[in-house]
């Protein structure tokens, strides 16, 4: 009986998870095809891309200010060992602008712009807002998600680049703070030891990262069912499913360049 | 000259209200976990407590079991891709591979393992915490449980802390295993890393099992704690619910790395170049 059981379980789990993917492709499908003669709602799009990019900046600068602090940290005891100063630009600068620094602010951006926007569009959803555009003759993919996806996708970039910045400056601050490092000497690291790919890498990768976030959040939002609950449950889906899409993205993107 | 007086003045305000707002929330929070660590003694302290009976073991399965799945894609992915990183810049820049597992190792157990691990349970956990609190929050279920004589942070909050605890240090436990494993994996496939070498762990030391179970430990109590003020501020309908899950999420990425940070940095300066 037990087994049985358990196997209905991943069944019927398989099954869901295989028509979430089947709806996200559509709904991606859905997007390219509004794309195609390409007319954007400008205030709709303008209004997204400062909801989504300049309220962001504080949060994102705050997570890369630590970040770049923590890999800093994470390198001290060899540096502090090894008494090898020029490694510690090295290292941090490496790990933010590849890895850390774009997973990190991607998460933050997931949390903070995917959640908002699936919650908004799902608030839509269930008041029936989007029936009513649909009665209008207005097409909501073509007037609310392209606008989101766009502004999304631009604004996660932005917002990386600005991240690895601030990352940089926190490196260089906590490694004055810590280790005692001159400004100068990380400043002279990160120029010898990091080359133009290395920041390219990370800002191609953020690229992906926001398409596969503003998708999965746009498709949770439109899905949803069941008033307030329902919209908690569907932000709560959003953010897993961006979560996962991000790491998988990141490996894959990892594996394809070099 | 009065449009620019008016325009200070009114940055002025704003920037206070931004401050004052700041300071109540940083209160309430505080104010929710002092209750929560009471509601602790009041249920679980004191012979003959109103418990609500499995409300623990049930958020222990919602909170721990089925975070499994997730935990051990995401893991394994950015172990996988961390590794692979590593690996790359050591070939370039020393050209030996040897010393890389040694050294990562370290950094998992210290580090990567458990902030990782509680960076992706803020996003599930923190997300279903403040996602089910804050509706029961704008479905008045809270005010009903108040009514009914029930302090909601007992009722609501303490079984989810307590789970939480219980569950971030074990989860990130098992995201180290996974981390490392995946990561030997692929030095060994990529980079033709011998898995003997690689599993190796001579380096790590007591301290750095007793920083990363301390980092697990804080995050896991964190976690809750935010999510959990994050929807019982939940205002409105669903659009408040919404806006409680995005706050809650944001809060709880947040507070865990900054923890993360003030701990790493407490252990640097305890230990210096012994850690």
């Amino acid at each position: 009986m037990l087994g049985e059981n358990a196997i209905t379980n991943i069944g019927s789990r398989a099954v869901a998870v295989s028509r979430e993917l089947g709806g996200i492709t559509i709904l991606f499908a859905q997007i390219l095809r509004a794309l195609v003669p390409p007319r954007l709602d400008t205030r709709e799009l303008v209004k997204n891309l400062h909801k989504m990019g300049n309220r962001s900046v504080p949060i994102v600068a705050l997570t890369a200010f630590f970040t770049g602090g923590l890999m800093v940290v994470q390198a001290a005891p060899f540096v502090q060992r090894l008494q090898a100063t020029s490694l510690a630009g090295w290292a941090a600068g490496y790990a933010v602008l590849r890895e850390v620094g774009p997973i990190l602010i991607a998460l933050m951006f997931s949390g903070r712009v995917g959640a908002n926007n699936t919650a908004e569009l799902g608030t839509m959803t269930v008041t029936e807002q989007l029936d009513g555009l649909r009665a209008l003759a207005i097409d909501p993919i073509r007037y609310l998600i392209v606008p989101r996806v766009v502004s999304m996708m631009v604004m996660l970039v932005c917002l990386t680049v600005i991240g690895d910045l601030i990352a940089l400056l926190g490196a260089m601050l906590v490694a004055k703070a810590v280790l005692d490092i001159e400004f100068g000497i990380m400043y002279a690291s990160f120029v010898e030891n990091l080359a133009p790919e290395d920041f390219l890498h990370g800002v191609y990768k953020s690229l992906a990262f926001g398409l596969s976030i503003a998708v999965t959040s746009c498709y949770f939002g439109v899905t949803v069912r069941g008033g307030a609950v329902g919209v908690g449950r569907a932000v709560n889906a959003a953010v897993v499913a961006a979560a996962v899409s991000v790491m998988l993205l990141d490996f894959f993107l990892t594996y394809l360049n070099v | 000259m009065s449009f620019v007086i008016d325009r200070i003045f009114g940055t002025i305000s704003a920037v206070g209200a931004y401050a004052i707002g700041g300071v109540r929330a940083a209160l309430e929070l505080w104010m929710v976990f002092v209750g929560t660590i009471a509601g602790i003694w009041r249920m679980y302290g004191r012979r003959g407590a109103r418990r609500p009976a499995g409300a623990l073991v049930e958020q222990m399965h919602i909170i721990g079991n089925r975070s499994l799945l997730f935990i051990v894609v995401t893991i394994g992915f950015i172990g996988m891709v961390m590794i692979y990183q590593a690996c790359l810049q050591f070939s370039r820049a020393v050209g030996d591979l040897s010393q890389v597992g040694v050294q990562f190792l370290r950094l998992i157990v210290s580090d990567l393992g458990p902030t990782l691990t509680a960076m992706m349970l803020s996003t599930r956990v923190g997300a279903g915490i403040a996602a089910e609190i804050g509706s029961m929050k704008v479905t008045e279920q809270v005010d009903a449980l108040r009514m009914s004589g029930v302090l909601p942070v007992d009722y609501l909050l303490v079984p989810r802390f307590l789970a939480s605890i219980v569950m971030t240090l074990g989860l990130s436990i098992l995201g180290c295993a996974i981390m490392y494993g995946a990561g030997g994996l692929t030095a060994w496939l990529s980079f033709e890393v011998n898995p003997r070498v690689f599993f190796d762990v001579s380096m790590v030391r007591p301290r750095h099992l007793i920083l990363g179970l301390m980092k697990a430990l804080a995050y896991g109590a964190a976690i809750p704690i935010v999510s959990g003020f994050c929807g019982l501020r939940a205002r409105g309908s669903s659009e408040g619910v919404g806006w409680a899950t995005t706050a809650a999420v944001v809060g709880s990425s947040f507070a865990v790395i900054s923890i993360d940070f003030l701990l790493s940095v407490g252990a640097l300066w305890l230990l210096g170049g012994d850690l």
